[in-house]
């Protein structure tokens, strides 16, 4: 059975006895590209370095390809490519020696695959780390993550201090490796038009849990903005189908909430007699509305 | 070429179906054409791959392209009735918002009727 490649069950972690991350269970199956979204100090990066192997839940349990990750021999690291959200790369080294370390450590370390990429984002092979541009740097910290060609791929913000064209060409990238070997890849990002053009599942993370974890195309066909309007006596008090925010006004009730066969904007604007019109909701309006308590 | 706005509010296989079943049903994609591979069509287009593969299932369940393995995917030679019933689909959203935009202007089915055969008039004077 192939095991789901990545994976936090029930896991809890507190930093100085402020809890981070609550009982999160998170699955990507193969093949995936799922985008984790959530506000600054949600819990993303925790969540990765949990998976990554760096720290441990203080409950639950990381499995990478069924492996816990903390405890991965050198052969299974290969496996998992991490872009974590600050380097460790000493600012004195050359991006040449970030490479040839590369290749030392990962026997599968593809260095043509390496060599074209810093071809490709124009990156100086004699410069030292320290005084490449953050978005080099981010860059190469890319091309270390992906040149060992993993089977699972960490990334903690990509995109960060990229350039537009840069940051597609890193989507790119991303999707070609999973066309070529079948990676699964979870990265948080708070780019969401990124999440749209290549994820396949997305999950939202507030307060430590997650708010939804599902496909991407789910979540915009089902969650929708209705405005209630035009009621012939009071505004309804009972029976409110559960909203993920509600405003109530003089004459008119705006939520957003979960449709579904059951129910409709129509169901209920029926039931209430009254009238309503619908939005759809691209990802930003969905995450904003799915945030907000 | 297809047009993608992942932005939007629909999703981007929704989006992609909609523009090759256009295609194929306006007879801008003729019988037996072949559609590229979901790998290439991927890497145009930017996207993940399952997007590309779900609309090609679609299409394929709905009888509009058939897939011969490892050979690839062609449109399909359709029956006069399926390619009427596809293209009845393809209007449907739009009469659904013409109705329930009318519906909420109190502007009642004969009046509605009316207009519209108007707007035909004006669109396609020959008939």
């Amino acid at each position: 059975m192939n095991p789901i490649p990545i994976q936090l069950q029930d896991a809890s972690r507190s930093f100085r006895g402020v809890p981070v991350i609550k009982n999160l269970t998170l699955n990507v199956q193969a093949g995936s590209i799922y985008g984790f979204l959530g506000r600054n100090a949600a819990g993303k990066t925790t969540a990765l370095r949990m998976l990554a192997g760096l720290i441990r839940p203080d409950s639950g349990t990381a499995r990478i390809l069924d492996i816990d990750p903390f405890s991965m021999g050198a052969a299974e690291r290969e496996w998992l490519g991490y872009l974590p959200e600050r380097l460790a790369i000493p600012p004195r080294s050359k991006v040449r020696a970030v490479l040839n370390l590369g290749r030392d450590l990962y026997p599968t370390w593809d260095a043509s695959l390496a060599e074209s990429l810093v071809g490709k984002y124009g990156l100086s092979v004699e410069k030292r780390f320290s005084t490449l541009s953050q978005g080099s740097q981010r860059i190469l910290g890319f091309i270390m993550a992906i040149a060992p060609r993993p089977k699972v791929l960490l990334l903690d913000e990509p995109a960060a201090n990229l350039d537009v064209i840069a940051r597609r060409e890193v989507l790119d990238d991303i999707l070609t490796l999973i066309r070529d070997c079948g990676c699964t890849v979870l990265m948080s990002t708070h780019i969401l038009g990124d999440v749209e053009r290549v994820a396949d599942q997305v999950g939202i993370l507030a307060n430590g849990a997650l708010r939804v974890s599902e496909p991407l195309d789910t979540l915009k066909d089902s969650i929708r903005q209705v405005r209630f309007f035009g009621f012939s006596g009071a505004l309804p008090t009972a029976g409110i189908p559960q909203s993920f925010r509600t405003v109530r006004g003089k004459d008119e009730i705006v939520m957003t909430l979960r449709t579904n066969s059951g129910v409709t904007p129509e169901s209920l604007a029926a039931r209430w007699s009254c009238r309503q019109e619908t939005r759809i909701l691209g990802l930003e309006d969905i995450f904003v509305e799915l945030s907000s308590n | 070429m297809f047009l993608l706005n992942p932005s939007s509010g629909v999703p981007l296989y929704v989006q992609l179906h909609q523009q090759i079943r256009q295609r194929i049903l306006t007879g801008q994609l003729t019988q037996g054409t072949q559609l590229p591979s979901v790998r290439d069509l991927s890497a145009e287009l930017h996207v993940n791959p399952l997007t590309v593969a779900k609309v090609y299932q679609i299409l394929e369940r709905d009888g509009l392209v058939e897939t011969r393995r490892g050979i690839g995917t062609y449109v399909s030679g359709q029956s006069p009735t399926l390619k009427m019933d596809a293209r009845r689909a393809q209007l449907d959203p739009a009469l659904e918002q013409l109705a329930s935009e009318a519906i909420h202007l109190g502007i009642g089915e004969a009046e509605v009727q009316a207009l519209l055969a108007e707007k035909f008039r004006k669109l396609k004077p020959q008939d």
